[in-house]
């Protein structure tokens, strides 16, 4: 009995659903659990930005030396050499990773990855590699959701909702932006809005945004200013979203072919990290603007304080776009949120030097007005993701007042990148892949469906010696109008007979006693695996205009595949998921 | 019924044995053996509650020209039809390649991610743990050196993980026609417990049809007792069964088993749940 009740105890500590409580609402639970996993995420981005720090104290009392560029390349190899050799993980800034597992496996990530992306990114971006911290502390949230769903055997719709929850507590406690962090969650990962998911997902994000507020202050990236905005510049907002768009795009573009770059070169991924460092170091000598995440350079923009004319602003757009294709194409850790807003301001600031030139009879406001529109412009573009934009920059420059150009600039950039680049950086890989499936589309429901659910194993087998005659009594005992052919010894699958092929011979008794049904079966047919992709299955019927298939595997038929048995799993299924 | 085996090949002398050990045990119980040749030292696993990256050790890169042609020799030996190869479909954003585990057997060494020299000293690898805990399929850890089996041996100690072993080894006694034992070190719960836990799974019957012997030992230690188990049998235990804090206080019975016994071993772990025809 005291076995029975301690075996009890835990299963309501590893089932918690189990417990009466959280069984008056489904929801209550995720809320819960949604709380825990904002606090840990919260915990993991204070570390990381509490990392970043001290490795800019140490690093900075190393500036003056003349050798300094390679610091950025040791940074870089040893954030190569810490994933590769201690984590053992792929490289990459890790968002991907996060929508690969919630599109195709509920969500179920690796533990490891809670700490590999922050040490390999505190390294590169510390030492000085074009970087953001964000990509990280999302990968670090969602690592740990994923575990904390895991631990309580959580099904696959919870786990996603909870690696949501490390995604939003992440990002709002390292930009200390609840809002953005639910926002991008909902955009760019779990790509739903459903009340299910949102209550739980806000409630992380508060408790990640408040644990930074307790260990970091409240206060925001950068300072608040007033912008007085008229008609003048919100029209003037629309160009700048058009150079934001194709910088954005310019961005994009300029990430994958440093990847496609430095893949070629025959050295080990830290041997081409650390090269990628070293170049980033040289940059960074005569721009050293370019380096790190570049959160200063911004406040200075936004505070209209930066010096330099247009020229110079161009090239560091251009620079900082080489500095994190360096960084992060050629074997660097760190995300893209940062140098886009970098990178974001700085357009803002070019399109302002470009419109005071051009229209010196314009009265403007002040530079910072367009640098803060810039970063909108920059990330929404580039992550295609224009609600994440908005919010973001409202968030972290306290800028309200400026929400009807944001807007215009968010949305026109994510447009105009879109008709350029059909899938945004993070997701490029996966849509090419395939591997970007959403709740309820038709590649999710189709992959989330088996040939196993939906085989028909009721087909009567016959034998290529069996006469016609015999045959027509099994057609009497059965209802369907296919009949697979097997080996009468060695079970092998040899062919099929459809009724409607052999029409003629039915009603000809003449035929009975003489013709044998290897005579008439067809030899020629298309077969399936048992592990066949239902989406690949469904495209082989359409080509060949046939309404099922035989299953064979190891060269034994196990049963048959039909678009009937097919359409009425796809409805339950999509029924399952609109439900949830 | 199609059930199969998934056996990572390492084309080295030991991965050989390896082979030759999983292909006996498909031979002997008509199971189809489906073969992956690694190409990267990493992949994944994605279970029904776990994701399981397996970094494998270098020698499973060894000779990649000739692999195929090896295991194929190696399971036409057994006088079985030739392997089915798989290769990863799907590649994580971080080009992980992602291992299929819709099987009903999967085969690993002691140790499929350290050194080698640790294999055969009784040391049971991180991963295959991982793999134990986590898969719904039981693991077959062949012997290092290609042993036949002519019985089975099940360990039962009354725990849901062993009814789930006893219920394994008496349906691959079935397939296999080989006598089935099974083996029981008497706790303080005395051999009625043992026999009304059988009788609650509904295994009385098949007990007594096809147990060739029920070894209960009701004095001496474990491991003095597993001299009794007969060196040519395939031993058939359940693993994990008593929960992690419970299995680190007192450590798992089956890695002490392991330690001890160089018989072919099938463990069933806590989530195996694969029906088998």
């Amino acid at each position: 009995m005291c076995d029975l009740i301690d075996k009890t105890k835990l299963n309501i500590f590893r089932r918690p659903a189990l417990n009466f409580f959280f069984r008056l609402d489904d929801r209550l639970l995720l809320i819960t659990i949604g709380a825990l996993v904002g606090i840990c995420s919260g915990l993991s981005s204070v570390a990381l930005n509490s990392g970043l720090m001290l490795m800019f104290h140490w690093l900075s009392k190393l500036s003056h030396l003349w050798w300094f560029f390679v610091i950025p390349g040791i940074g870089a190899a040893l954030s190569s050499l810490t994933l590769e050799k201690i984590f053992k993980e792929g490289a990459g800034h890790g968002v991907p990773e996060i929508v690969y597992s919630v599109s195709r496996y509920g969500g179920l990530m690796r533990l490891r990855s809670a700490v590999s992306r922050l040490i390999s990114s505190c390294l590169t971006i510390g030492s000085g590699g074009s970087a953001g911290p964000e990509a990280p502390a999302v990968m670090s949230g969602a690592a740990i959701g994923s575990n904390i769903a895991r631990f309580f055997s959580m099904n696959d719709r919870q786990r996603i909702t909870l690696v949501g929850c490390g995604v939003a507590g992440g990002l709002a406690s390292i930009f200390n932006a609840p809002i953005a962090g639910i926002v991008f969650t909902i955009e760019i990962i779990i790509g739903e809005w459903s009340a299910a998911n949102i209550v739980p997902i806000a409630i992380a994000s508060v408790a990640g945004a408040q644990i930074s507020r307790l260990l970091r202050g409240n206060q925001i990236a950068f300072t608040h200013l007033n912008f007085d905005t008229d008609i003048t510049a919100t029209l003037a907002a629309i160009g700048l979203a058009v150079i934001t768009a194709v910088v954005s795009i310019v961005l994009t573009r300029t990430l994958r072919r440093s990847y496609a770059i430095s893949s070629r070169i025959a050295v080990p991924v830290w041997g081409r990290a650390a090269i990628g460092g070293c170049l980033v170091g040289i940059i960074g000598i005569f721009l050293p603007q370019v380096m790190g995440e570049g959160y200063h350079a911004i406040q200075r923009m936004v505070e209209g304080t930066f010096n330099g004319g247009a020229a110079i602003v161009a090239l560091l757009v251009f620079a900082k776009i080489i500095a994190t294709g360096l960084t992060l194409g050629w074997g660097g850790s760190g995300g893209i949120f940062a140098p886009c807003l970098v990178i974001g301001s700085f357009s803002g600031l070019m399109y302002y030097h470009l419109i005071s030139l051009l229209l010196p009879g314009i009265s403007l406001i002040n530079e910072g007005y367009f640098a803060l529109l810039g970063m909108a412009g920059l990330v929404s573009g580039t992550l295609q993701a224009p609600l994440t934009g908005l919010f973001l920059i409202v968030e972290i420059t306290g800028s309200y007042e400026v929400i009807l150009p944001l807007i215009l600039v968010s949305t026109i950039s994510t447009t105009i990148s879109y008709a350029f680049e059909p899938a945004s950086f993070y997701l490029k890989d996966l849509i090419e892949r395939g591997h970007f499936l959403r709740p309820r589309t038709d590649a999710k429901v189709l992959a989330d469906l088996g040939i196993r659910e939906i085989i028909e194993k009721d087909c009567i087998t016959v034998h290529p010696n069996m006469l016609l005659g015999e045959f027509i009594n099994v057609i009497q005992s059965s209802h369907r109008n296919y009949f697979p052919v097997e080996n009468e010894q060695t079970g092998e699958f040899m062919g099929m007979i459809h009724l409607d092929g052999i029409r003629s011979y039915i009603f000809d008794p003449l035929l009975y006693e003489t013709v044998f049904l290897e005579q008439i079966m067809e030899t020629d047919i298309d077969t399936v695996s048992i592990d066949d992709d239902l989406s690949d299955v469904l495209d082989k019927m359409d080509m060949n205009n046939l309404f099922s298939l035989p299953v064979v595997s190891s060269n034994r038929f196990i049963g048959m595949v039909s678009k009937a048995t097919l359409l009425d799993k796809y409805r339950s299924e999509l029924r399952l998921q609109a439900f949830y | 019924m199609d059930l199969k085996l998934l056996h990572i090949f390492r084309n080295t002398p030991f991965g050989r044995e390896m082979l030759l050990g999983s292909s006996y045990f498909c031979k002997k119980t008509g199971v189809s053996p489906v073969i992956y040749i690694p190409e990267y030292l990493k992949f994944l696993m994605y279970f029904e509650n776990d994701v399981v990256q397996v970094d494998l050790d270098k020698s499973f890169l060894k000779a990649p020209g000739t692999a195929k042609e090896h295991a194929v020799d190696i399971v036409r030996s057994q006088g079985m039809p030739d392997p089915e190869f798989i290769s990863p479909k799907q590649f994580t954003a971080s080009t992980l390649p992602d291992i299929p585990v819709n099987f009903n057997f999967m085969c690993c060494p002691r140790s499929i991610t350290d050194m080698s020299s640790k294999i055969g000293l009784g040391y049971i690898g991180p991963k295959v743990r991982r793999i134990v805990q986590s898969a719904k399929f039981p693991v077959l850890i062949a012997s290092s050196i290609y042993k036949e089996w002519t019985s089975i041996t099940v360990m039962f100690g009354g725990s849901a993980n062993a009814v789930k072993a006893l219920r394994l080894g008496l349906r691959i006694g079935e397939l296999s026609g080989a006598p089935v034992d099974v083996f029981t070190q008497e706790g303080k719960k005395g051999r009625q417990y043992y026999e009304k836990e059988i009788d609650k799974a509904g295994l009385s019957n098949e007990m007594e049809e096809n147990v060739r012997k029920w070894h209960v030992f009701d004095s001496g230690r474990l491991s003095e007792n597993l001299y009794h188990i007969p060196h040519g049998s395939l031993i058939v235990i359940g693993a994990y069964g008593h929960g992690v804090i419970k299995d680190i206080i007192f450590g798992s019975i089956m890695e002490k088993v392991q330690t001890i016994m160089p018989n072919n071993l099938l463990i069933v772990g806590p989530n195996y749940g694969v029906e088998m025809g």
